[in-house]
């Protein structure tokens, strides 16, 4: 679905949002304003429990329930009294934390495996992407929880598992990428140099192909913070006490008539979370690709 | 056509073997067994288990016990399942209907609304509209199903009681009215991510179309922008929906197992958790063949129609 | 039923009764409607009438009583089924499809308790025409232990020798040997027909199984997978009832929906899981509803694995018991519903023993033991001694909400004292699988129900040779062994008067009471709700399901 030609005699309005300034100016505020929120819930999750009076796994009965905003929690308490706002931030660690590793896992993963589908091509090439083709074709949820159902979780399997079910897009743009610089004559140079594939692969195919995998890898913390979530909402992923922003949704539904901030606060972490990573992409995706500006 | 058919059917054949080995190495060799949700019956013993597991042929070496599900699903028997001892086509039959009825709606309200936004953002192209529809798009893609589900319940069915918060009837009404009224939330949830997807990629191909000759042809010959705008722009940018559309099925069924956990729809979804929870080996390796084949079947039918539709693809 | 019905087996007496109401009565739990029902309520009606929608969150789907099913199953079997004969509230034995409950004193049982002879009722049909017979029980009684059928449960069948058709209303068998808790699994032995059965080549998947025919009160109507069940009233029944033209056995896998289902109107009885704790307050307060608090037979307990090292001195685990602090556990996280206990034994068994120690809630004392024992916080604060560090994992099912939250709150109270809880829930299908049966776990929340109907006999879970983990065949997961018990067990199983058995068991809960290989924390109380005017609704400590009696339940007439 490439842009074929430029946007002609078509009877331009005028106004002050319609000028491609405007618009790459608005993507890359939404960018902006991704980082900030990134960073802002960074710092919140790495400084914030230090400041609160209350540890995150401090259990008090006499004040469970309390809404946010009454008494002496600023977001409430959960079932066992223990503070909201202490949870969140210690959630937000290990959400934010898991995403990442996944992020890492996932893009390595994936690149390997989409350089060496690109660069051999042929045989190797079919089957490596036709298997790429096989995972993609699974509800991914699925796999998710068939795994996640049988392993004793923790941080570390939900971030492998996540990871082993997340790699396929990067693997599909870095093979494209590579396959369309294979042919190019640095690579025909360093071929004559007589430097080895790996090396070719490695130092040569897979940095050229930066820009699209970063892209592809900001989504990814988005993608996996969701999956997180949704592993640990059904019950599958991190196990209480320790709090990740997916658990504390757990249970959240039996309490939605009386308690509904249990199940709003974490919520809307993760989507301001999600959303952030989302804008970054999505710019860093428009800054990259020089035929955004036509479309 | 009939070889390339062919052939895309004899690859898919071998990715459902493989999809079925990886599933059942999975589910096998996974601690504890489907007869353990018996253990807590009062007075359950180890040797009432270990007779029972081995009347069932669950103390058969797992290549063997592959080889006989392999066997037997090739003669049209998808075994039984552990819990009610049903024909496992039966189980899943009677969970189908409810997931499809979801799904399709979904998939109708999603392409609805989402060629509305797209053509609306792509001929208003950079008006308060268009971009209030793309950071629109990008929220909805990050909001977690079930916790738009969860918020849903709370507004319409808590706060406000217009809608029921589960269920896919009411006992003893089974109107249209009933279904329709149960319908509506999950419906709407699940549609959410699609009408992101749906509107971002009908703008750009309406894009595509608007700037193509014939469009700036049919404008030439003094045609309404209204009338080009349906007799030629929409057409030819739903062209390459109809792979998109089949493309979404993986994650409609996945979006599916959430929607039907939050709203106790009794569907496919709902049936995968269940049978996960207690090992039920033969519903479990069904409803992971069956959506396997359900994604592989949509994906090979969405490139034919694409095909029929346009002649200027050749399948190769 | 005439009191001519209500005999004991073996031993029926008005003490035993009188005992047990007292222990009802002092435990606070009472439980309206189980005594003299029929003077309390207006008259059943003449003809059956009207219908009955229950609500069970899990779904029914095992109907042949014998294969392996789960509790909500047992709905249908006894409303389809009949065994020889019932259990009723008090523990008692009431005749079903025999004419008496055999027992020493009627001569249905000889003195050493080997052989056995039971009188059938004349005149009973199966469902679909077919009268019942003797072969019918013969072929049920073999049937559990025919080794090409997945029978659920043959301890006690596998007893039974030359079983005799003396005529079709009598049958006789002998036992291998003496074996008291054989008339309780009696008791939970549905006959099921020999002329559909029989001619089956495998049980296992006979059609039978998904459209039983039975001699009870209900006729199997139809199932709609994945949402009911229909019965309808079987107009020949033998007995008392039916009295509703229909019972529907509704399937709502959400507990939250059940009861708002309930509050609606939707259904008109709350079946298995009943109404959440939290939603107590308000339903007590419905209009045209009656909610009542029913005690369960199953137990709440932390368990130990006696082969872990942490736990193999007894100075730990009691000294964790005094730092559980369970009035708040069962005030705060159940909402005061279900009783504290000491044992395993349900407070409404004829074999309870109320003479136990009373558990204290003291963290100093719990430190002292610790201390005194030898062992010694460590820098982290935890306690060790000889090289073992008191750190332990503790597992129940993953998404059962209350009991993580309770063991959130003991990870707490430990941590107080210088021990340290980790929390590993896993599936249901881990959980309970070779990691509970083969012992592999530290320490475990769970319910559990150790008794087979009101038989007070615990082998499986106490006796030596029950340890899975040891090559026995049971379920002793804890690991317990203690000679003394093993012997009382032994002794307590062939007894056969119960005012000479209950010796035997009073002494095993003091035993375990001292030895705590489980911490004892509630005996479970559920709520039930029903609407106005449903009447014959009888709690059964004894059974697992409510609609046990359900072929005696009416609408009162207005």
């Amino acid at each position: 679905m490439s842009v074929s030609s430029t946007p002609i005699n078509r009877p331009i309005k005028s106004g002050w949002w319609n000028s491609r300034t405007f618009r790459r100016f608005v993507r890359h505020r939404l960018a902006a304003l991704g980082v900030v929120m990134v960073i802002l819930l960074t710092l919140a999750c790495v400084i914030g429990p230090y400041l609160l009076p209350y540890n995150d796994l401090y259990i008090d009965l006499r004040a469970r329930f309390s809404p946010p905003l009454t008494g002496y929690h600023f977001l409430g308490t959960d079932p066992l009294g223990r503070d909201i706002a202490a949870r969140l931030l210690m959630a937000g660690r290990i959400s934010m934390l898991v995403g990442f590793a996944a992020m890492i896992l996932s893009t390595m993963i994936g690149a390997t495996i989409g350089v060496v589908a690109g660069y051999y091509g042929g045989r190797i090439g079919t089957v490596l992407m036709r298997f790429v083709d096989a995972v993609l074709s699974f509800p991914s949820i699925f796999l998710l929880l068939a795994l996640a159902a049988f392993i004793k979780p923790s941080p570390i399997m939900i971030t492998v598992i996540i990871a082993i079910t997340s790699w396929m897009e990067v693997a599909r743009i870095v093979e494209a990428e590579v396959r369309s610089l294979r042919e190019r004559d640095f690579i025909m140079a360093a071929r004559m140099l007589g430097l080895s594939n790996r090396w070719i692969m490695f130092r040569e195919l897979l940095p050229n192909a930066m820009g699209p995998i970063i892209v592809a890898a900001t989504l990814t913390v988005a993608r996996a913070i969701l999956l997180e979530a949704y592993v640990s909402f059904l019950g599958y992923g991190i196990q209480p006490p320790l709090p990740s922003w997916g658990n504390m949704l757990n249970g959240a539904q039996q309490y939605l008539q009386s308690a509904p901030w249990l199940a709003i606060i974490p919520g809307v972490a993760i989507t301001l979370a999600v959303t952030s990573f989302n804008f970054i992409g999505d710019g860093l995706r428009d800054a990259l690709d020089a035929r955004s500006d036509l479309n | 056509m009939t070889r390339y058919i062919l052939n895309r059917l004899g690859q898919s054949l071998v990715l459902l073997v493989l999809v079925s080995m990886i599933g059942f190495a999975v589910l096998n060799l996974a601690p504890g067994g489907p007869l353990s949700q018996f253990a807590l019956t009062p007075g359950m013993t180890q040797a009432d288990l270990d007779r029972i597991s081995a009347q069932m042929g669950l103390d058969r070496p797992l290549v063997v016990q592959y080889a006989d599900w392999f066997w037997r699903l090739l003669r049209g028997d998808w075994g039984r399942s552990f819990r009610d001892s049903r024909p496992v086509l039966d189980v899943i039959g009677g969970h189908f209907g409810a997931t499809l009825l979801l799904m399709g709606t979904a998939t109708v309200i999603s392409v609805t609304i989402g060629t509305w936004v797209g053509i609306k953002g792509a001929t208003k192209r950079y008006s308060i509209f268009d971009y209030a529809a793309t950071v629109g798009a990008m929220v909805a893609l990050s909001i977690p199903t079930f916790w738009f589900g969860l918020v849903a319940i709370y507004i319409f069915s808590l706060k406000l009681g217009w809608l029921p918060a589960g269920n896919m009837y009411t006992i003893g009404n089974g109107s249209f009215l009933d279904y329709a009224i149960h319908l509506i939330m999950p419906a709407m949830v699940l549609a959410l991510v699609d009408v992101a997807v749906w509107s971002r990629y009908m703008r750009t191909a309406t894009l595509d179309v608007i700037n193509q000759d014939f469009v700036r042809t049919a404008r030439a010959k003094g045609m309404t922008p209204r009338r080009v705008l349906m007799k030629h722009v929409v057409g030819n940018a739903l062209l390459p929906m109809i792979t998109l559309a089949g493309l979404q099925v993986p994650t409609l069924l996945g979006g599916a197992l959430v929607t039907e956990t939050v709203f106790t729809w009794p569907g496919m979804g709902r049936l995968f958790l269940d049978s996960l929870g207690y090992q039920d080996y033969p519903v479990v390796m069904g409803l992971l063949m069956f959506s396997a084949i359900l994604v592989l079947l949509s994906n090979l039918a969405a490139d034919l129609l694409t095909a029929f539709v346009d002649p200027r693809i050749r399948l190769t | 039923m005439s009191d001519k019905h209500r005999n004991a087996i073996l031993h029926p007496n008005r003490r035993q009764a009188l005992a047990m109401m007292g222990m009802v009565g002092a435990t606070g739990l009472v439980l309206p409607g189980i005594l003299g029902r029929d003077k309390a309520y207006a008259a059943p009606p003449s003809a059956p009438k009207g219908q009955v929608i229950i609500g069970f969150s899990q779904e029914p789907t095992v109907f042949n009583p014998h294969m392996l099913h789960i509790e909500v199953d047992e709905g249908i079997h006894f409303s389809v089924f009949d065994p020889l004969f019932n259990v009723d509230p008090e523990g008692k034995f009431t005749p079903a499809l025999a004419v008496e409950v055999p027992t020493v004193e009627n001569g249905g049982i000889s003195a050493d308790g080997l052989n056995w002879k039971v009188k059938l009722r004349d005149g009973v049909k199966w469902h679909d025409g077919k009268p019942f017979t003797a072969d019918d029980v013969k072929f049920t009684l073999d049937l559990v232990v025919d080794k090409d059928f997945r029978s659920a449960r043959r301890a006690g069948h596998d007893q039974v020798r030359d079983i005799k058709v003396v005529s079709p209303t009598e049958i006789t068998w002998r036992m291998e040997k003496p074996y008291a808790p054989y008339a309780s699994i009696l008791a939970a032995t549905f006959i099921v027909p020999k002329h559909i059965l029989e001619p089956e080549k495998d049980r296992n998947t006979a059609p039978f199984n998904n459209a039983p025919v039975g001699t009870g009160p209900f006729k199997w109507v139809e199932r709609v997978a994945g949402d009911h069940i229909e019965l309808a009233a079987n107009a020949d029944y033998y007995g008392d009832g039916p009295y509703l033209e229909r019972v529907i056995y509704k399937y709502i896998p959400d507990l939250t929906v059940l009861y708002t289902q309930f509050k609606t109107g939707d259904i008109d009885v709350t079946g298995l899981q009943w109404i959440t704790p939290d939603h107590y307050d308000e339903a007590k307060a419905l209009e045209g509803k009656t909610v009542q608090v029913v005690p369960g037979g199953t137990v709440e307990s932390v368990t130990f694995n006696m082969e872990k090292p942490q736990f193999k001195d007894p100075a730990v685990r009691q000294a964790l018991y005094h730092a559980l602090d369970k009035t708040t556990i069962i005030d705060a996280l159940y909402y005061g519903l279900p009783a504290p206990t000491e044992t395993y034994m349900p407070q409404q068994s004829f074999y309870f023993n109320p003479d136990l120690p009373k558990h204290e809630f003291d963290i100093e004392k719990a430190k002292k033991l610790l201390d005194d024992a030898g062992w010694k916080p460590g820098e982290d604060g935890i306690r060790a001694k000889d090289g073992v560090r008191l750190s332990f994992s503790n597992s129940t099912t993953a998404g059962n909400h209350i009991r993580e939250q309770v063991q959130q709150f003991m990870q707490q109270s430990f941590k107080d004292i210088g021990v340290e809880m980790t929390i590993s829930n896993l599936p249901p299908a881990v959980m309970w699988g070779e990691y509970w049966m083969q012992s592999k776990f530290d320490s475990v929340v769970v319910g559990l129900d150790f008794l087979t109907g009101p038989d007070p006999d615990t082998s499986d879970y106490f006796l030596t040779s029950s340890i899975n983990a040891k090559g026995g065949a049971g379920q002793n997961t804890w690991q317990y062994s203690n000679p003394e018990v093993d012997k009382l067990l032994a002794e307590g199983g062939q007894v056969f008067v119960p005012e000479d058995r209950k010796k035997a068991y009073l002494k095993i809960q003091e035993i375990m009471r001292d030895d705590l290989p489980f911490l004892p924390i509630f005996q479970y109380a559920t709520i039930r709700g029903r609407k106005k005017g449903m009447t014959g609704f009888t709690p059964n400590v004894n059974n697992r399901i409510d609609s046990w009696n359900v072929g005696t339940w009416y609408w009162e007439q207005a």
